[in-house]
């Protein structure tokens, strides 16, 4: 039930993260260089489900060696 | 099942999903028209418009002749003039005479642009005629000016000024339109009115449901399986694709009240958001009904502690959830009214939703996402797995 908790909230406060001001202002949405940290939260977010799936995959892999 | 060991597709996933994540947020958006001020004109005004671009290239040299047209219907009328602000602001005037505003064949205008570097793009119904009649000698007002006599004191409405008989406004005229490039050069993704930067959402949005499908067959082939050839292997695989389907389910669902927020509700609160969102677009609500059909396989197995008994009920209420899930989601949605591309007569992933740079994205996305959701799938099995194991 934790987990699900912390997923939603997870989910949830990605609205708050609102990295591009208001699309129908006419800014150009690299210009103030917001997007490459949207890319940079983005892609560490993402290398951190990856890095903690491939060492779910390896502590997985002792396991069904039996060690 | 061997391919739940093997790495390859594992490192491919990563690969897909970090380009469609780098590179879906990097690429600019193509040229357009957010905004046109002041959105309404009076017949025998020259009127100053201010419009303004959005990733466009005025000033740029390369951008060769800026052009603009007014058109309505068929026709295309040329501005009276054209003044270039910015790289992203244009000033035009426009006018059209009392005796031409009822040759019109809309009241609203689209504002159509021109250049070389962004092609053609272009702001439909951005302006709206508000037509006139004759200034009557009874109001006892007499201007040389273009004037406007309120007859009821109301500012806004529509119909109900009288035009000074003596304006001097000329007919606006046709043009004949002539560009040099109609499709911009850019690697850019398409401007859709409504959408704006919101169009990246495609690459997360969408391919959550495709994992939520995939899972949902992949766990019916296998409670079947279950059901013909009674293996408990098969009832784990079915009940980890499930587990996978609810989250991606709940991703979706997540990731598209977030972008109708900002779309179809925007200006609204939450609260209405939610309950639009929740109650009024069918494939929404049918997205809901099939989250929570599976959220309660989850709970019916939960409720059973004999093993062999939840494997054959869940096994056999799969089956049923599957059902709901393709009915609601997929048949519904398409005899009725919905928000949604796809449904009740709207198009879907045609050129209207997807170009070819979407493509290059989307297509990726889907496949990565999908191998994503394989990848925890087998990770759920394999731990499942285990666990039996160690019982035996």
């Amino acid at each position: 039930m934790r987990k699900f908790l912390s997923m939603f909230l997870v989910l949830f406060t990605a609205t708050v993260l609102n990295a591009q001001g208001s699309a129908n202002t006419g800014d150009i949405f690299a210009d103030n260089l917001k997007i490459y940290t949207a890319v940079a939260v983005l892609a560490i977010i993402l290398g951190f489900i990856f890095f903690f799936l491939f060492r779910l995959e390896g502590r997985l892999k002792k396991l069904e060696e039996g060690k | 099942m061997g391919w739940l060991y093997t790495k390859w597709w594992k490192w491919l996933c990563v690969v897909l999903l970090f380009y469609v994540v780098i590179g879906g947020m990097i690429v600019p958006l193509a040229p357009g028209i957010p905004s046109v001020s002041p959105l309404t004109f009076k017949p025998d005004t020259l009127q100053t418009f201010t419009i303004s671009g959005y990733n466009t290239h005025f000033t740029s040299p390369q951008a060769g002749k800026v052009q603009l047209w007014f058109k309505n219907g068929s026709k295309f009328y040329c501005p009276q003039s054209l003044k270039v602000i910015d790289d992203n602001t244009i000033e035009t005037t426009f006018a059209v005479s009392f005796a031409q505003q009822d040759s019109f064949e809309r009241s609203n205008f689209d504002v159509v642009m021109n250049n070389d570097i962004d092609g053609t793009f272009a702001l439909r119904e951005a302006i709206t005629l508000i037509k006139g009649k004759h200034f009557t000698p009874d109001t006892g007002i007499v201007s040389s000016k273009p004037l406007y006599i309120k007859q009821d004191g109301q500012a806004d409405t529509m119909t109900s000024f009288y035009l000074h008989p003596a304006s001097t406004v000329k007919d606006a005229q046709i043009c004949e339109v002539e560009v040099v490039k109609n499709k911009h050069s850019l690697f850019a993704f398409p401007y859709r009115e409504i959408l704006y930067e919101s169009v990246r959402n495609t690459f997360y949005h969408v391919p959550m449901w495709f994992i939520m499908t995939t899972m949902v067959l992949f766990s019916l082939f296998y409670s079947i399986m279950y059901l013909m050839k009674g293996k408990m292997e098969y009832d784990i695989y079915a009940s980890s694709s499930v587990s996978v389907a609810i989250l991606s389910g709940v991703c979706g669902y997540a990731t598209g009240m977030i972008w109708s927020k900002y779309t179809w509700f925007i200006g609204m609160g939450w609260g209405p958001a939610i309950r639009n969102m929740a109650f009024q677009d069918i494939k929404l609500s049918g997205a809901l009904i099939s989250v929570a059909a599976y959220a309660a396989y989850m709970v019916l197995r939960g409720s059973i502690t004999d093993e062999i008994k939840r494997a054959r009920i869940s096994a056999v209420y799969n089956i049923f959830a599957v059902v709901i899930f393709m009915l609601f989601v997929f048949v519904v949605p398409r005899i009725t009214d919905s928000l949604h591309p796809g449904n009740g007569g709207n198009p879907a992933f045609s050129k209207y939703d997807l170009d070819s740079h979407l493509r290059m994205f989307f297509y990726p996305a889907s496949i990565g996402w999908i191998m994503l959701g394989f990848w925890i799938m087998s990770i759920l099995i394999r731990i499942k797995l285990i666990e039996q194991k160690r019982e035996q």
